[in-house]
């Protein structure tokens, strides 16, 4: 405790006033003091910090944002339920203090003030909170305290059953643990039974009750060893109506949930599912599912434990006679959850921790409350609350993502710790879209695509992403950014805050871009492959369908001798000369491809006259490699006299090419109409 | 000249001040820390310029300062001032500014005598 104390408490001052800020630091000079020229500095700093700080010491009229805009944020975002607020002001108008207290101020000192009044009134401040914060640790303990006295008694009260009972002093513990590991299987079902965690344990707890009517059973029937009479089995099935009664009986705590919960499960615990069950011969979903998970214990539990009467089955021994049907009827869904947690009954077993499960637990957390007495809960859920951002800034860092969130008012961004270094940015940046060093970061046409792209989200579609470049010219890298907007429930017009990670997809998607390149590209000559061509060449034509556009097919002459004659490697540099020839004689935006072999395409859109282009090209192709002359074929077909068709362009464009190897070859041929004739008798004769 | 002699000389209120702040040294420490405050400088820009919401912020803050190191009479002009600002009345202001310049000298005349 001592510990505690020497910790200087941490006392943010929050006033334009530089000269204001010191003399309130110099009269409170035993504490740790922050400062803050104006409310956004404090909020910067409260975002920081907030429950780390002991108190707000806080002014009202200040630039950027005022006293009252502090308080609101503080209200908005509850920081004011366990950081309390000392304002001073020079305003002394009530309504100026009837609208501090109602924002939650603890205290208002007017100026002038007195250092000695200052420094009671905030000390007090600190220790009026520092007990209420005690309080609420009490009272939680209370709670825990309380809980676990319940259980002792219920305890102590199945224990009798038991006792008498001359069963194993454990089966009230394993019909408890199984019953709520089937529970907690349930509810990840289904939503059918709505259980929550406080009604799974409060089920759990009742459960040790199940038998207890059984103290209502004579002695010698309970405890014959041999097969009942029917008269006996009469007597022994008023049990369960029996500690229903009981239980109903004891009329002060008639309107505890635990009591209707173990009423229901004494009385219930003996019908089946299919309805020959007693006392009443309820069927189906008419058992409350209290009874029904209690019973698929208690049979499972009889069947794998010793009795007078019977040996201990195996686990998969009892199970597979309860999914036979042979000791029982039960919820089809039920019985799925006891195949589901198989594996977990089954740990336990070995584990032994059936005898011990839950007192253990209950051990564990009382002993751990009673030697540490001065850790109050509320000082436990600070730990863990502290624990789980330690465990979310290790991850954040190690995901070597940076994950950033924005919240609206009043407009800030803040960066995991990992990501501001990394960016080499403040981690909470106040204003963003006017910050400088954010916008040189991620440069301008970034953010604004990025708020374009947040704007475009609804409450129903609320994720964003996209990749984009970033960095300087020489290292220019590709991320990715996903990010969701957060809206509010009342008000669907536009998003209130909104969270996201940015992650370095450099690599992948320079490896997509290759891939790309490899998939729409000839490997040998760096030219379009044949099916790119026709989707780009089909695409062109639909976007401009007024244009005219020549289609032109060609190959080498006598390709296949120089193959012959000086082998494919020399080939295939011959093809690699005249598509580094046909690059350098068309424009950008022509598209050229070698389709197969030696053929090739070009497709290229013209203005004037198409004659001239194709003169150039033609005689730029016709050159020499080596001792081997390169001569071209080449057939045209034109968009204008066939109209924007790929197939029939490209069909026409090859009848010209081959009326131009008929007529001697190492020439060009245009198509047009007197070809059809041609090329018909030709195929005629064929 | 000693602190006590300062507050004479500009008309402040000693008195109050010290059973305020109790030490004599705190005292004197702030009140020559007056001499950097920047918000006598705001008040006369901001007025020049129009920009009146910045000119009730200085306003309020020089009154603030005066009132709690007892500079009396800067005080009452300052918050006189500060309650125009406040009102959005920014007919004739040039006369009570004047007198805020005059009281600023004051303090200033007196308070530099301390070093």
């Amino acid at each position: 405790m001592d510990n505690h104390l020497k910790i200087k408490k941490k006392i943010l001052i929050v006033d334009d006033s530089e000269m204001n800020r010191m003399i309130l630091s110099d009269i409170l000079e035993e504490f740790e003091i922050f400062e803050a020229k104006d409310g956004l500095e404090a909020i910067k700093i409260l975002q920081k910090m907030s429950r780390d700080l002991s108190l707000v010491l806080l002014d009202i009229v200040m630039p950027s944002m005022d006293g009252f805009g502090v308080l609101e944020v503080m209200n908005k975002r509850h920081w004011i339920e366990d950081v309390p607020v000392v304002m001073i002001s020079a305003e002394s108008s009530s309504s100026v203090i009837e609208k501090a207290y109602e924002l939650g101020v603890t205290d208002f000192i007017s100026r002038p003030f007195a250092s000695s009044i200052v420094y009671r009134r905030v000390n007090n401040t600190i220790m009026l909170y520092a007990k209420q914060k005690k309080l609420v640790g009490m009272v939680t303990d209370q709670i825990y305290e309380n809980e676990r006295r319940s259980r002792l008694m219920v305890a102590i009260l199945s224990h009798i059953v038991e006792f008498r009972n001359g069963e194993s002093g454990a089966h009230v513990l394993h019909v408890q643990v199984l019953t709520d590991l089937f529970l907690k299987r349930l509810v990840n079902k289904t939503n059918q039974y709505q259980l929550d965690t406080a009604q799974i344990s409060l089920i759990s707890m009742a459960s040790a009750l199940h038998d207890i009517g059984k103290i209502g059973i004579p002695d010698h029937i309970l405890n014959k060893p041999g097969k009942y009479t029917d008269e006996e089995f009469a007597i022994m099935k008023t049990h369960s109506d029996l500690g229903a009664k009981m239980l109903a009986e004891i009329t002060e705590y008639r309107d505890e949930e635990l009591m209707h919960r173990a009423i229901e499960i004494c009385h219930y615990h003996h019908e089946r599912y299919d309805g020959k069950g007693y006392p009443d011969g309820l069927k189906g979903e008419e058992i409350p599912i209290s009874a029904q998970v209690v019973s698929l214990a208690d049979v499972y539990d009889a069947l794998t434990s010793e009795r007078v009467y019977k040996k201990a089955f195996s686990h998969e021994k009892a199970i597979e006679m309860i999914l036979n049907g042979e000791c029982g009827a039960f919820n089809p869904l039920l019985l799925e959850c006891l195949k589901d947690v198989e594996d977990e009954m089954k740990n336990i077993r070995q584990g032994n921790a059936l005898h011990h499960g839950i007192d253990k637990e209950i051990t564990k957390i009382a002993d751990t409350l009673h030697h540490h007495e001065e850790l109050s809960s509320a000082d436990r859920a600070i730990e863990l609350l502290e624990y789980e951002r330690k465990k979310y800034e290790f991850f954040a860092a190690m995901s070597q993502e940076i994950q950033f969130e924005y919240i609206d008012k009043p407009p800030m961004l803040t960066f995991s710790r990992w990501g501001s270094e990394k960016l080499n940015l403040e981690e909470t940046i106040m204003n963003p879209m006017n910050d400088e060093k954010l916008i040189e970061c991620f440069g301008k046409e970034n953010l604004l695509k990025f708020i374009h792209e947040l704007n475009k989200t609804t409450k129903q579609k609320p994720v964003v992403q996209f990749e984009f470049e970033m960095g300087d010219n020489e290292h220019k890298r590709w991320k990715k950014v996903i990010a969701q907007t957060i809206w509010s429930s009342d008000d669907t017009s536009r998003y209130i805050k909104f969270f996201g990670k940015i992650m370095d997809v450099h690599e992948q998607y320079t490896e997509l871009t290759n891939l790309k390149q490899l998939s729409s590209h000839d490997g040998l000559t760096g030219l379009y492959n044949r099916q790119m061509a026709e989707h780009m060449i089909i695409e062109k034509m639909n976007m401009r369908p007024e244009s005219q556009f020549a289609f032109i097919t060609f190959d080498i002459d006598n390709f296949k001798c120089a193959n012959d004659q000086y082998g494919h490697m020399f080939g295939d540099k011959v093809l690699k000369q005249v598509s580094k020839n046909l690059l350098a004689s068309i424009r950008s935006d022509d598209i050229a491809a070698r389709v197969g072999g030696d053929e090739f395409v070009l497709f290229l859109e013209y203005k004037s006259s198409l004659e001239k282009i194709v003169d150039r090209i033609f005689n730029n192709l016709n050159t020499q490699y080596k001792d081997f002359q390169i001569s071209i074929s080449m057939g045209i077909a034109k968009s204008i006299d066939i109209g924007n068709d790929y197939q029939l362009l490209y069909h026409l464009a090859d009848c010209a090419l081959y009326t131009a190897k008929q007529s001697g070859k190492g020439c060009y041929c245009m198509y047009d109409e007197s070809m059809k004739d041609a090329l018909l008798e030709t195929a005629m004769e064929e | 000249m000693n602190i006590k002699e300062c507050y004479q000389m500009m008309n402040g209120d000693y008195d109050g001040v010290i059973s305020r702040l109790i030490k004599e040294e705190r005292v004197k420490k702030f009140v020559l820390k007056f001499l950097d405050d920047p918000s006598y400088q705001l008040l006369c820009t901001s007025l020049e310029n129009c920009q009146y919401e910045e000119a009730f912020r200085a306003s309020h803050t020089i009154k603030g300062i005066c009132q709690n190191l007892g500079f009396t009479q800067l005080y009452f002009s300052s918050n006189e001032l500060t309650e125009k600002l406040r009102n959005h009345d920014y007919d004739n202001l040039d006369g009570l500014l004047e007198k805020v310049k005059e009281n600023y000298q004051e303090v200033i005349c007196a308070v530099e005598k301390l070093r």
